[in-house]
């Protein structure tokens, strides 16, 4: 539809736009200016014809006698003509035939003018000859008269008489051709005829010779007259006129046409114009259009992103509140682990004050009170008591050894209390450590990573022992580190027990556990704790380290994954190996070697 | 600018002037305007084509078999021979001045060269050709159609030949004739008995059609004003009735077309008949019949003279 009424627009456009070019073209400046020239043509035409008429009439009072001036008007005539037909033959100019019925008329006008004229020319020529000569004529004549003897002359006076009245009527002929200056002058040679009998022999022939002339005058005269006449009678300038009315006439109707081509030419272009208008406002309002599409899609873009972004909000709080599940998770965790690792302190705790309650319950201070009872009931004599009496005397050995005993006893409960001592500081290390996993970084400290593993070890000897694990020790030369003490006492006493519950099974070989130190590459410090227990099937290698994966009743699934976690934290990591179910696996633990100040 | 070309003209003409030490005098004669300034390669085939006997019809005749520019533009007989040997009907006229003439032929039956060619070639008793044989033979001929190449737009065509048969006899100017000379200024070029004949050729009337810048050849008159000179001759012929032959006007009966008279006295014989082999017959036979008079004792002796003034010169040599 749209593209039709494009197309429509468009053909109206082409079909203004031609017919304006066409009109244009047509527009007849060209015309005006060819009507000037042929105006102009015509007008020297008129001038040449007009200096033509006036050189016949000079030709005619004998002011000239060339007449080479009645002839070259006729090739200047010829040529303008030529001109002045080329541009007015041109198709369209005039109606059908018009300027054809003129240029005939004029041809044929310019014919018989020349014509005339040609025949004016040789009647004239005659005529101007015996007019030029009547005067020697008749000087001649009567120059001869004169001549003659006097009796003879007065006899020939009227001849003489009446050949001079001939001449001055042949002459007043020449100026006013009248019928009676004719009978006067046929008059007048008759008579001569008559007097010629009388005259002499060498006058006849003069008189004969006058007579001749006088009678080519009066034939002349009138011819002459009657040429001028008619050459004066052709209307070759009144045709020229005609012709000049007609161009006026056909001009105006060109002017008009001019007009009147003006006038469409105005509507036509005012039409392109409103055409050209009315596209402008379909542009202007396009861009409108356009812009108010453009604006609404802003408007639906923005809301769009504020939906994103209101949709992000809501994300992001999900994210977080997921964060915020995550961190109660991990503190959950995090608090299994805790207590994983509390609860494995602890078991030495508990079993430190078993021992020292026990070693309590049985001391030998109690002796020491039966001894004092003894003492005291012998109070008065207690010297001789002791010398004397049997039992008296034993009495000091007694308290000798009694205080090698609590000595001994002491010594004991001092050792216990301190490991007990040392749990408690561990287990103060592991709330401390679970401090740190909310945010504080790892605590390095100088290690010595022996006595890390004996640690390890002693939190677990009181299992070990019951379990009759045998530890074998290969420790490398490792020197002292900087290191994360807890997370490394954390992993170690894990992989330690794990060790421990993986060859609680075992009963057809010795339960051998091998913990090895090395540096590797002077880089990296690694830890391996072997057992030789149930081993881990090739399905569960991937999955021991995750979260809550674990292959005890009573486990947890968090030994392993805290101890992925905080290798991971130190940087390392923690590898697990095994050649397959009932042959034993190898945990192997690698971080960054950092050596301790003072370490070469 | 006219006024300027004018001015220019003016001073030239003063100069001229100066330098013959006279102004030009005011006579019904006057003298030959310059030779027209044509294109010289039209020129020059309108040459080769004046000498072509291939322009008649069984090659014999060129235009200069006839019109010898070394006797006077034309030939001494009184009636050259056509291309089958005979006779044709008027006396050759001369190809000088031809030009200048108002009409061509003695009956003046056209008005330009180029007209004047077409009959000629085309006359049975001519060259009895046709144009559709002469343009052929010129176009055949490689010289000619690379020259006409060069002339024309339009190569070999008819009017292209005739226009330049006609260009080249418009350059056929007889200029500084002794008559001219005086008319320019110079009074001394004629002797005192020229131009004595010179005041009786005007005295007598001979100037009433005689006159003009090819004395004569620019009007008709009958011949025989004064008497009839055909029943005087004897034999008339249809060509003596000059004039109505083209006209059938009954007013044109042996009307003619006036001669020029210049390089009259190296044109013998005279008239459209050549009936006068003299010069001093042609005068008197002017005298009688379109005169009317008799001229005293010696004019026609002094006339004579005085035409003989008339004679200009061809390539610098005189006629």
């Amino acid at each position: 539809m749209t593209v039709l009424r494009r197309l429509g627009l468009a053909f109206i456009g082409v079909l203004l736009a031609g017919i304006l070019l066409f009109m244009y073209i047509n527009s007849g400046a060209q015309q005006a200016a060819s009507y000037i020239e042929s105006r102009d043509l015509i007008r020297l035409l008129k001038q040449q014809d007009a200096i033509w008429d006036n050189e016949i009439l000079k030709s005619r009072i004998a002011l000239t006698h060339n007449y080479d001036p009645l002839v070259s008007p006729l090739h200047e005539m010829a040529r303008l003509w030529q001109r002045l037909d080329a541009i007015e033959a041109e198709p369209g100019r005039h109606g059908p035939s018009l300027w054809e019925a003129q240029r005939d008329e004029y041809l044929k006008l310019v014919k018989e003018k020349t014509r005339l004229v040609e025949q004016f020319k040789s009647h004239n020529a005659v005529l101007r000859n015996s007019l030029a000569f009547l005067p020697t004529g008749e000087d001649d004549i009567q120059g001869q008269f004169a001549r003659l003897p006097d009796t003879y002359r007065l006899e020939l006076q009227n001849v003489a008489i009446d050949t001079y009245d001939l001449l001055l009527s042949s002459m007043e002929f020449a100026q006013l051709s009248s019928p009676d200056i004719a009978a006067e002058v046929l008059l007048g040679l008759n008579q001569l005829e008559v007097n010629k009998e009388r005259l002499p022999e060498g006058l006849l022939n003069s008189v004969e010779v006058l007579r001749r002339h006088i009678g080519v005058i009066l034939r002349e005269q009138p011819k002459v007259n009657e040429l001028l006449t008619g050459i004066e009678m052709v209307p070759l300038a009144d045709r020229l006129d005609t012709i000049t009315n007609l161009l006026e006439k056909d001009q105006a109707k060109a002017a008009a046409k001019y007009e009147r081509n003006h006038v469409y030419l105005l509507v036509f272009a005012t039409l392109l114009v409103l055409i050209l208008i009315w596209l402008g406002i379909r542009l202007i309002r396009s861009f409108a259009e356009i812009k108010r599409v453009n604006n609404a899609l802003q408007t639906a873009n923005d809301e769009l992103e504020q939906r994103v972004e209101e949709r992000t909000r809501q994300l992001k709080d999900t994210q977080s509140e997921l964060m915020d599940t995550a961190r109660q998770a991990g503190m959950a965790e995090i608090a299994t682990n805790v207590l994983h690792n509390v609860g494995n302190v602890l078991n030495s705790v508990n079993i430190s004050a078993d021992l020292v309650s026990r070693k309590l319950r049985s001391s030998k201070a109690l002796g020491l009170g039966k001894a004092m009872q003894l003492i005291n009931e012998h109070t008065d004599d207690l010297g001789h008591f002791l010398t004397e009496d049997a039992k008296g005397k034993l009495l000091p050995g007694y308290l000798n050894q009694l205080v090698e005993a609590i000595a001994s006893e002491q010594q004991s409960l001092t050792d216990e209390l301190a490991q007990l001592s040392k749990s408690v500081d561990h287990i103060k290390d592991i709330v401390a450590t679970q401090q740190s996993y909310a945010g504080a970084n790892s605590l390095l400290e100088p290690l010595v990573v022996s006595e890390l593993l004996e640690d390890a070890l002693r939190m677990n000897s009181g299992a070990l022992t019951r379990h009759h694990v045998t530890v074998i020790k290969e420790y490398g030369d490792v020197p002292r580190i900087m290191g994360d003490k807890h997370r490394l006492l954390l992993i170690l006493i894990n992989l330690i027990s794990n060790a421990k519950y993986a060859m609680a099974g075992v009963s057809n070989h010795a339960r051998n556990m091998t913990l090895k130190a090395d540096v590797v590459d002077g880089e990296t410090l690694q830890i391996s704790v072997k057992d030789e227990g149930e081993g881990i099937p090739e399905e569960n290698m991937t999955r021991i380290f995750a979260h809550g994966f674990t292959t005890r009743k009573e486990g947890h699934g968090f030994g392993l994954h805290s101890c992925a976690l905080a290798a991971i934290e130190m940087n390392g990591h923690l590898t697990a190996h095994s050649e397959g179910p009932g042959k034993g696996a190898t945990f192997q633990l690698q971080v960054p070697l950092k050596l301790a100040e003072g370490e070469p | 600018m006219a006024l300027h070309g004018l001015t220019l003209a003016l001073g030239l003409l003063v100069g001229m002037s100066v330098a013959a030490h006279a102004a030009p005098l005011d006579e019904p004669l006057k003298p030959l305007p310059p030779i027209p300034t044509l294109d010289p390669k039209r020129v020059q085939l309108g040459l080769r084509l004046f000498n072509d006997p291939r322009l008649s019809v069984n090659n014999t005749l060129s235009c200069a078999s006839c019109h010898r520019l070394d006797k006077g533009g034309a030939d001494d007989k009184p009636f050259s021979l056509g291309f089958d040997g005979k006779p044709v009907e008027v006396n050759t006229p001369t190809v000088f001045n031809a030009g200048l003439n108002f009409h061509q032929f003695w009956d003046g039956r056209v008005d330009t060269l180029e007209e004047q060619v077409h009959i000629v070639v085309t006359s049975p008793a001519e060259m009895g050709s046709t144009w559709e044989s002469v343009v052929k033979r010129i176009a055949d001929d490689p010289g000619y159609a690379k020259d006409f190449n060069d002339a024309y737009p339009d190569g070999v065509t008819k009017p292209n030949i005739q226009g330049a048969l006609a260009d080249y006899e418009r350059t056929l100017q007889t200029p500084n004739s002794r008559f001219d000379q005086y008319l320019l200024g110079n009074t001394d070029a004629l002797t005192p008995r020229e131009k004595f004949g010179y005041q009786r050729f005007k005295e007598y009337g001979c100037i009433a059609c005689h006159q003009g810048v090819n004395i004569g050849g620019n009007m008709f008159q009958k011949f025989g004003i004064m008497g009839d000179y055909f029943v005087d001759r004897g034999n008339p012929t249809r060509a003596d009735e000059g004039r109505f032959n083209i006209t059938g006007d009954e007013n044109d009966h042996q009307v003619f077309k006036v001669p020029s008279l210049r390089n009259v006295a190296v044109t013998a014989p005279y008239f459209h008949d050549g009936s006068a082999p003299t010069l001093e017959r042609a005068v008197e036979v002017m005298f009688k019949y379109q005169l009317g008079r008799e001229p005293l004792k010696n004019d026609t002796t002094l006339i004579v003279e005085f035409l003989k003034t008339l004679t200009g010169e061809w390539e610098g040599k005189p006629l």
